[in-house]
C-alpha cells in the first residue's frame, strides 16, 4: 500500500462530475425507502426491505455499478487517460499500486454503498431496524464491495473494454445465468454478498433466504479477492505501452 | 502534359499538385458511406479481433432462447412452446441493452475523440445526415441482431413441426408483428442509445450512461410498482423502457395487453399508450440527437 | 549488410568503461509485423539522439528502454541491469513520456512533489522547488495542471522527470510541438545536464534539432539501426557518396583546371561566383586543395563542404 498513490487516487475518484453522479445513484435506494413510508403499502416492512429495496436495487444495482464506475477507473482509467506511466515509472513495487488503488476505489464504494443502505434500510423500517438486517447487509455490502472493485480492477488491468466487459458479468452472468444455473452461483458475487447478509442478520427465513451459505460466501470472498489481487499485480507487472489503440 | 509531335521533343511533366476531376459523388453516397461504416463498426468488421467479441458474443447469446426453444420442441412429444416470437423480448432485453451500451460509443465515439466532425460537417454531408446515417446504422445492427433468433426460431419451428408447410400456412401472419416490433424496438432503443453515447467522447461514459439509463429506469419503476398504488403504480409502468417496449411487442402480436408474464397484465394500460410512449421518446432522442450535432463549430 | 565502426573519437559513444545503457541483438515484433530489427548499441554519458522518420521504431525502441516494452529477443540493460520488469532501476533514470497527459486536477507543483514522493525522496518539497526552477514554471506552480499550455506541460514532464536527480534521462520526443523559446530553453539545460556527466537519450524526426543538441546519434530506419556514433564520422564512412565542397577564389576557372587534375577530384563545376567539387576522399582533398590553390597562384575565399549536414547523411540512410 502507498499512501501517496491512496490519497491521489481518492482524489481522483471523487472528482467533482463523479462524484455528484454516484451520489444521486447512492440517493436512489433513500428515495424510494421514503416513497415506501409514504405510500404505506400492504406489504410486511421486513420482507419489502429485505427483497425490493437492499436485495432488489442495492445488491443486484446499486452495488455493482458503482464498484465498476470506480473499480475500473482507479487502474483502468489512468491507463487510458495515458497518466499511468508517472506511476509506473517509479521505484514503487507493484503490488504497492494495486494495493494503494484497489483500497481507494474499495473505500469509496463502500463508503456510498454502506451510507446509502443503511439511510434507507433505516428509513424503510421506521427508525428501528430490526433482527441485523440493516446492519448485516451492510457489513456485506462492504465485503462485496472489496470483491466487486478487486475483480474490477484486475479487469481494467487485463483490458481497454473493462466496462462493457464487467457490465456484462454483472447483468448476464450474474442476473441471467446463475439464475438460471444454481451451480453457477459459486461464480457469483452477488450472491456472495447475499450469503454474508443471510449469516449475520437474524430475519427468519420466511423473509430471506439466500442461495449460498454464508462461511461458504465469505471463503470465496477471501479466496475470490486474494486471486483477483495477486492477478492484477501480475498483469502490472508485465504491463506494456503499445501501439496506440 | 504535354504530348510528343512528329521531331522528337522533350517534355517537362508537372507531378505537382493536380485537381480531382473525375466524377464527384454527391451526399447520397456521403450518407450511404457513413452508414454502411457505422454498420460494419458495430460488428467490428473492419477492424481489430478484440473489437468483434463483445458484439458478437452479445449477439450469440440473444441466439440461445431459440436455440433452447428448438431444442425443447424436438425433444418434447407434444408442441410446448415456451418461447414465442412475442415474448422473446422479455428474455433478450438486457442483452440488447449490453448491445447498444458496446456499440453506440463505437459508432459516435472516435469522429467525437479524433475531432474528425468538422471534417465532416465542411462537405456536403449535412450534419442531419450524419446523425440519420448513424441513426440508420444502429438501427440495422439492432434488426440483425433481433431477426436472426427470430429467423432460426420460424424456421427450426417449422421443420420441426409433423407439416411444415401447415406451419408455414398457419403462421406466416406472424411475420408482419416480428418484422413490425423488432422495428420499433430497434428504432427506441438506438435513439436513446445514440443521444447519450454523443454527449460525451469517452467511451466508459457512454457505455455506463447507456446501459445506466434502461438498468437504473427498470429497477426505479420496479420499486415504484411494488411500492404504490392505483395509478401511481399503473402508470409507473411506463417508465421502464423495457416495459414498454414488452408492452408494445404484446399489443402489436395480440391486440390487446393480456400477458401473463408479470406486471403488465394486472396494470391494464391501452395498448396505444405503450406506442405513444414509445414513439414520443424515440421523437424526443431523435431530436436531441440532431441537436448534439449542430451544435458542433465547424 | 557490412557495418563500418566509427573510429573512437573524443565523443564516441561505447567506451571500454561500463556503458550506461546496452542494447543487445535487440529485436520486437508483433505477429507478422517487425518492428524492430536486431539492434545493437551502448551509451554512455553525454547526449545522443535518436533520430528516424515516423514509423521507423523510434518510440519502440524508447519503450524497451525504459521497461515499458519487452523486448521479443535479446537484452536492454542499464548500469549492467535488465530494465524490464526492474522498477528499482527507476531510481537511476527519469523519463519524459510524449503523451501529453497530466493529472487535470493537480497543480504544477503538486504533480513534480508527486513524483518526489514517488522516488522516496528524503525531502521531497525542496527536490521539487528546485525542479519546478529548473525549468522555469515557478510562475505556474500554483495553477492546476490541465490548464497548461503544450509547452508548459512538455516542462512539467521533464521537471518530474529530473526532480530525483538520476544520471540518466530519457525523452521520447521532448521537442514536440515546443515554440522556438521553449526548444532553447530546454536545449540548455539538456547541455547542462549533459557537461555534469549524465547520460541523456532523446528521439526526434526533426533533423536540426538533433543537429544541434546531440553529439552522438543513432539513426534507425524501419526497424534497423541504419548508423550511430558522431554523424560527422558517419558522413566520412559513407564513402560510396562523393563529398561536394563549394569554393570561391580569385580565380575559379583556373583553380578548376588545376584541380580536376588531383586525384582525389572527379568532378569540377561552375556555378556562378563559385566552384562546386566532387570528391571521393574527403581527407585526401582537405590537404591538396589549398596546395593546389596556392601552385596556380589563386587564393582560397571561401571553402565549405556543402553536404555535411546531417540532412544530407540523413537522405543518404533512408535512401540505402
Amino acid at each position: 500500500m502507498n499512501a501517496t498513490i491512496f490519497v491521489l487516487t481518492i482524489r481522483q475518484l471523487l472528482g467533482r462530475r463523479r462524484a455528484l453522479l454516484m451520489a444521486a445513484f447512492g440517493l436512489l435506494p433513500i428515495a424510494a425507502a421514503v416513497i415506501f413510508r409514504m405510500s404505506s403499502p400492504d406489504v410486511d416492512t421486513q420482507r419489502w426491505t429485505v427483497m425490493v429495496l437492499l436485495n432488489g436495487l442495492v445488491v443486484t444495482t446499486l452495488l455493482p455499478l458503482v464498484a465498476l464506475v470506480f473499480g475500473t477507473s482507479a487502474m483502468g482509467g489512468e491507463i487510458e487517460d495515458g497518466t499511468a506511466v508517472y506511476l509506473l515509472s517509479k521505484p514503487v513495487p507493484r503490488w504497492q499500486v494495486v494495493t494503494a488503488k484497489l483500497l481507494a476505489a474499495w473505500l469509496a464504494t463502500s463508503l456510498l454503498v454502506g451510507l446509502s443502505t443503511v439511510i434507507s434500510g433505516v428509513i424503510a423500517m421506521n427508525g428501528t431496524p430490526q433482527d441485523g438486517i440493516v446492519s448485516g447487509f451492510a457489513i456485506a455490502m462492504v465485503l462485496g464491495a472489496l470483491v466487486y472493485t478487486a475483480l474490477f480492477v484486475l479487469l481494467s488491468i487485463v483490458t481497454s473494454r473493462a466496462l462493457i466487459g464487467g457490465l456484462i458479468y454483472v447483468f448476464f452472468w450474474e442476473s441471467v445465468v446463475t439464475t438460471i444455473f444454481a451451480g453457477t452461483k459459486i461464480f457469483s458475487v452477488r450472491q456472495y454478498t447475499l450469503g454474508v447478509a443471510r449469516l449475520i442478520s437474524t430475519a427468519s427465513a420466511k423473509t430471506f433466504e439466500a442461495r449460498l451459505d454464508g462461511n461458504e460466501a465469505l471463503w470465496l470472498m477471501a479466496g475470490v479477492s486474494l486471486l483477483a489481487i495477486f492477478l492484477a499485480v501480475r498483469q502490472l507487472q508485465r504491463f506494456e505501452i503499445g501501439e496506440s489503440t | 502534359m504535354s504530348q510528343s509531335s512528329e521531331r522528337a521533343t522533350g517534355s517537362i511533366y508537372d507531378l505537382g499538385y493536380r485537381r480531382y476531376e473525375g466524377v464527384r459523388l454527391g451526399r447520397q453516397h456521403a450518407v450511404a458511406a457513413i452508414y454502411l461504416q457505422g454498420l460494419k463498426g458495430a460488428f467490428g468488421i473492419g477492424r481489430r479481433t478484440s473489437s468483434k467479441i463483445i458484439p458478437i458474443v452479445l449477439a450469440v447469446i440473444v441466439l440461445i432462447p431459440a436455440a433452447i426453444q428448438l431444442g425443447i420442441a424436438a425433444l418434447a412429444p407434444r408442441d410446448i412452446s415456451v418461447i414465442k416470437p412475442e415474448n422473446y423480448f422479455g428474455f433478450v432485453d438486457i442483452i440488447l441493452a449490453l448491445f447498444c451500451a458496446a456499440v453506440a460509443p463505437e459508432l459516435v465515439g472516435r469522429d467525437q475523440r479524433t475531432r474528425t466532425l468538422s471534417l465532416y460537417f465542411s462537405r456536403s454531408l449535412l450534419r442531419s445526415d450524419y446523425a440519420a446515417a448513424k441513426f440508420g446504422a444502429l438501427v440495422t445492427a439492432l434488426l440483425i441482431v433481433m431477426l436472426l433468433p427470430q429467423v432460426l426460431l420460424f424456421g427450426g419451428s417449422a421443420l420441426a413441426s409433423s407439416d411444415s408447410w401447415a406451419y408455414l400456412q398457419d403462421n406466416w401472419h406472424q411475420v408482419a408483428p416480428i418484422v413490425g416490433s423488432a422495428l420499433g424496438i430497434a428504432l427506441f432503443m438506438a435513439s436513446i442509445s445514440l443521444t447519450i453515447a454523443a454527449q460525451t467522447p469517452r467511451r466508459a461514459y457512454a457505455t455506463g450512461g447507456v446501459l445506466a439509463f434502461f438498468v437504473v429506469l427498470h429497477a426505479v419503476a420496479a420499486i415504484l410498482t411494488g411500492t404504490l398504488s392505483g395509478d401511481y403504480k399503473r402508470y409507473s409502468v411506463l417508465l421502464d423502457p423495457f416495459s414498454i417496449l414488452r408492452g408494445l411487442t404484446v399489443w402489436v402480436f395480440r391486440g390487446n395487453v393480456v400477458d401473463a408474464a408479470s406486471n403488465l397484465a394486472e396494470v391494464h394500460l391501452s395498448g396505444w399508450l405503450y406506442l405513444l410512449t414509445a414513439a414520443a421518446i424515440t421523437a424526443v432522442s431523435l431530436s436531441l440527437l440532431y441537436r448534439r450535432y449542430q451544435r458542433v463549430e465547424t | 549488410m557490412t557495418t563500418t565502426e566509427a573510429t573512437p573519437a573524443s565523443s564516441q559513444p561505447a567506451s571500454p568503461a561500463r556503458p550506461t545503457m546496452e542494447v543487445i541483438n535487440v529485436s520486437r515484433w508483433y505477429g507478422n509485423v517487425v518492428a524492430i530489427n536486431d539492434i545493437s548499441f551502448a551509451l554512455g554519458p553525454g547526449i545522443t539522439g535518436l533520430l528516424g522518420p515516423n514509423g521507423a521504431g523510434k518510440s519502440t525502441l524508447l519503450h524497451m528502454l525504459s521497461g515499458f516494452l519487452e523486448p521479443s529477443n535479446g537484452r536492454v540493460e542499464m548500469f549492467g541491469q535488465p530494465v524490464w520488469r526492474n522498477p528499482a532501476l527507476y531510481r537511476q533514470f527519469g523519463l519524459v513520456p510524449e503523451r501529453e497527459a497530466v493529472y487535470p486536477f493537480l497543480t504544477g507543483y503538486e504533480f513534480v512533489l508527486l513524483s518526489a514522493r514517488l522516488h522516496g525522496l528524503a525531502d521531497p518539497k525542496a527536490a521539487a522547488n528546485r525542479a519546478v526552477h529548473e525549468v522555469d514554471l515557478q510562475d505556474a506552480q500554483h495553477r492546476a495542471a490541465g490548464g497548461y499550455s503544450k509547452g508548459m506541460k512538455q516542462r512539467l514532464k521533464v521537471a518530474a522527470a529530473i526532480v530525483h536527480d538520476p544520471p540518466v534521462l530519457l525523452l521520447d520526443e521532448p521537442f514536440n510541438g515546443a515554440d522556438p523559446r521553449q526548444r532553447l530553453h530546454l536545449m540548455d539545460m539538456l547541455r547542462r545536464m549533459s557537461a555534469e556527466g549524465r547520460t541523456i537519450l532523446f528521439s526526434s524526426h526533426i533533423l536540426e534539432e538533433v543537429e544541434r543538441l546531440a553529439e552522438n546519434v543513432l539513426v534507425i530506419v524501419s526497424g534497423r539501426l541504419a548508423a550511430s556514433g558522431n554523424f560527422h564520422e558517419i558522413r566520412k564512412l559513407m564513402i560510396d557518396r562523393p563529398h561536394t565542397f563549394r569554393l570561391r577564389s580569385s580565380d575559379n576557372r583556373r583553380l578548376a583546371a588545376a584541380l580536376i587534375a588531383e586525384e582525389s577530384v572527379f568532378g569540377v563545376e561552375l556555378e556562378g561566383e563559385r566552384l562546386s567539387i566532387q570528391t571521393a576522399d574527403f581527407g585526401r582533398f582537405a590537404l591538396a586543395a589549398p596546395r593546389v590553390a596556392k601552385d596556380s597562384g589563386v587564393t582560397l575565399l571561401e571553402f565549405v563542404p556543402t553536404d555535411e549536414s546531417l540532412e544530407s547523411v540523413f537522405s543518404y540512410l533512408v535512401g540505402r
